[in-house]
């Protein structure tokens, strides 16, 4: 028998897929292994994940395409559009496998997670490390990094350095302050651009000189965040794991087009499709909205046309998640803020003030009319989920959408999807 | 990806419906039936006929584990030459082997002495469509 509450020792671990959108391509793809792969953002826009081989030829991160065009047809470099599908499945299994080590995992992104490790024994936390990085890779085939220490930002360092390493996993729980001298304060999560600017500026470049300033100094020159980064790497805990999805309380659409569009009909279009989707999205979360916001622009950095962007939000008397009632409020927004002439690039809308559906507004009139519109929406939802989103569809959504996303790259594969299955030729 | 069919306790018959429709057990959900893991299961489409003397043909469905360890006689896909591949496993006196299912015994690819093929998955069931 044990003692009550014997002293254990916090162990958190960060699992992160390596080049995760890479190494989605790469699952069905295996002529990509060992070769330069880059992926591309919506609209082949920049440079969103590199293979470490794409990294050794200088490909940054966050480039934009046109700017390392050269380099890819030099070097053969394998290009890909975002494949959201296919990694937001990838992405499930990865955390569905996590959660056959522990219940206690919170996913932080959609290629991150952390693990609480604090029950496992001193000595076998680095090979229970290796376990979960063995069995991510046996069964969904996404190489990860494991890093395990007393607290989540001490395990994004040691995240880090596991990245470097040839096994993948680190448990960095002694020699800390060797790796935290060789660690740039910039590299340190949660602090972002600005208050690095200020770091450096104060002669703090690494996270041990961070680690080891005064309490004082912190709570005076930064905010609360700041503190408690500090405090984090003195390997105090005090970031909570957040393990409930927390529901959102806004929910944004918006693409950019493929072909820029200047027609009031088309932008229609576009807004009415972005419009259902979000509302679709609210629905299955059992939210409602109290407010849509709509916006359009062109794009900034075209230098031959004049540049226009605007935004109108317009707040709704009763909350409601009906696609009818909100495309018709965001049509009517569209209508205020177009302007003829422009060739716009962006069109978005934002659903914001989410609540519980259930805890609704009373309304005399609203119950009879709403069970109605209910019936409705759930039976769009239904044939929707059934054979394949947009089967229905408003008449306003248009049909033959050429505003829709440039992906000329995209490998097409859905492993959640009937239509898209990857194939295997025999 | 949801594959159900109602399940109904009552035998078919022609002609009047039967009260015990009221009684539908639950839906038959073939998920659970074929998918033992679900996050290490991939539903891979067979493109081609070289298979069809292991059962194997044209547009089947095929459904992999990528947990499970291959046994004896185990349809596998396997990256050789980093190509993805339908095969057949054998095990031989303590050796492992991939071929392409035909009694031909020459397309026996030992797998001790070719580390750099890696078995990538078993398949656990092949859908095929009658009609």
């Amino acid at each position: 028998m044990s003692s009550i509450n014997s002293n254990k020792k916090n162990k958190i671990a960060l699992i992160d897929c390596n080049s995760f959108y890479v190494s989605c391509e790469r699952l069905f793809n295996p002529k990509i292994n060992n070769k330069p792969v880059v992926v591309l953002s919506n609209n082949d826009g920049c440079v969103i994940s590199r293979s470490t081989e794409a990294k050794k030829l200088g490909i940054k991160m966050g480039e934009p395409y046109f700017k390392v065009k050269e380099l890819v047809k030099k070097n053969k470099v394998h290009i890909f559009s975002s494949n959201y599908a296919l990694y937001g499945d990838l992405s499930r299994r990865v955390m569905k496998t996590l959660k056959s080590f522990s219940d206690k995992i919170e996913i932080y992104s959609i290629d991150e997670a952390f693990v609480d490790l604090s029950h496992i024994k001193e000595e076998e936390v680095e090979n229970y490390g290796k376990e979960i990085r063995e069995r991510i890779l046996k069964w969904t085939g996404i190489p990860t990094s494991v890093g395990i220490a007393s607290t989540k930002t001490l395990s994004k360092v040691a995240n880090n350095i596991a990245k470097k390493n040839k096994t993948g996993v680190i448990y960095l729980n002694k020699n800390i302050d060797t790796y935290l001298k060789n660690f740039y304060v910039s590299d340190i999560w949660g602090v972002g651009k600005q208050l690095s600017k200020l770091y450096e500026k104060n002669g703090i470049m690494t996270a041990y000189q961070l680690k080891n300033i005064s309490n004082t100094w912190v709570k005076k020159s930064t905010n609360v965040l700041g503190a408690r980064t500090v405090m984090e790497l003195r390997g105090i805990p005090c970031v909570d794991f957040e393990i409930e999805e927390a529901k959102r309380k806004s929910c944004c659409v918006s693409r950019s087009f493929g072909k820029k569009v200047e027609s009031l009909d088309k932008l229609k279009e576009s807004i009415t499709t972005h419009c259902l989707n979000a509302a679709e999205k609210i629905r299955n979360d059992e939210q409602t909205t109290k407010s849509i916001t709509i916006y359009i622009r062109t794009s900034p950095f075209d230098k031959n046309r004049k540049y226009y962007s605007n935004s109108i939000t317009i707040d709704l008397p009763v909350a409601t998640n009906n696609s009818l009632e909100l495309v018709k409020l965001a049509i009517n927004g569209l209508t205020k803020i177009y302007k003829y002439g422009y060739f716009y690039q962006k069109a978005g809308i934002i659903l914001s003030k989410l609540r519980e559906a259930s805890e609704n507004d009373f309304n005399l009139l609203a119950p009879i009319m709403e069970k109605k519109s209910k019936t409705l929406m759930q039976a769009i939802d239904l044939t929707n989920a059934k054979y394949g989103r947009n089967a229905i569809s408003l008449a306003q959504a248009g049909i033959n959408n050429d505003w829709k996303m440039r992906r000329e790259h995209s490998s097409k594969i859905d492993t959640a999807s009937f239509d898209f299955l990857p194939e295997i030729s025999v | 990806m949801k594959l159900t069919i109602p399940f109904y306790l009552h035998k078919v018959g022609a002609g009047f419906p039967s009260p015990a429709t009221d009684y539908i057990e639950d839906d038959i959900d073939l998920n659970s039936h074929l998918i033992t893991n679900a996050p290490a299961t991939f539903i891979i489409r067979v493109q081609g006929k070289s298979m069809v003397n292991v059962g194997i043909y044209d547009g089947d469905l095929l459904i992999v584990d990528k947990s499970k360890d291959p046994r004896n006689f185990s349809t596998v896909i396997a990256n050789i030459n980093e190509e993805l591949v339908v095969k057949t496993l054998i095990k031989e006196k303590g050796d492992s082997y991939i071929t392409s299912g035909s009694k031909n015994i020459s397309d026996k690819i030992n797998l001790t002495e070719n580390p750099e093929i890696i078995i990538w998955g078993v398949v656990t069931y092949v859908i095929h469509k009658q009609q």
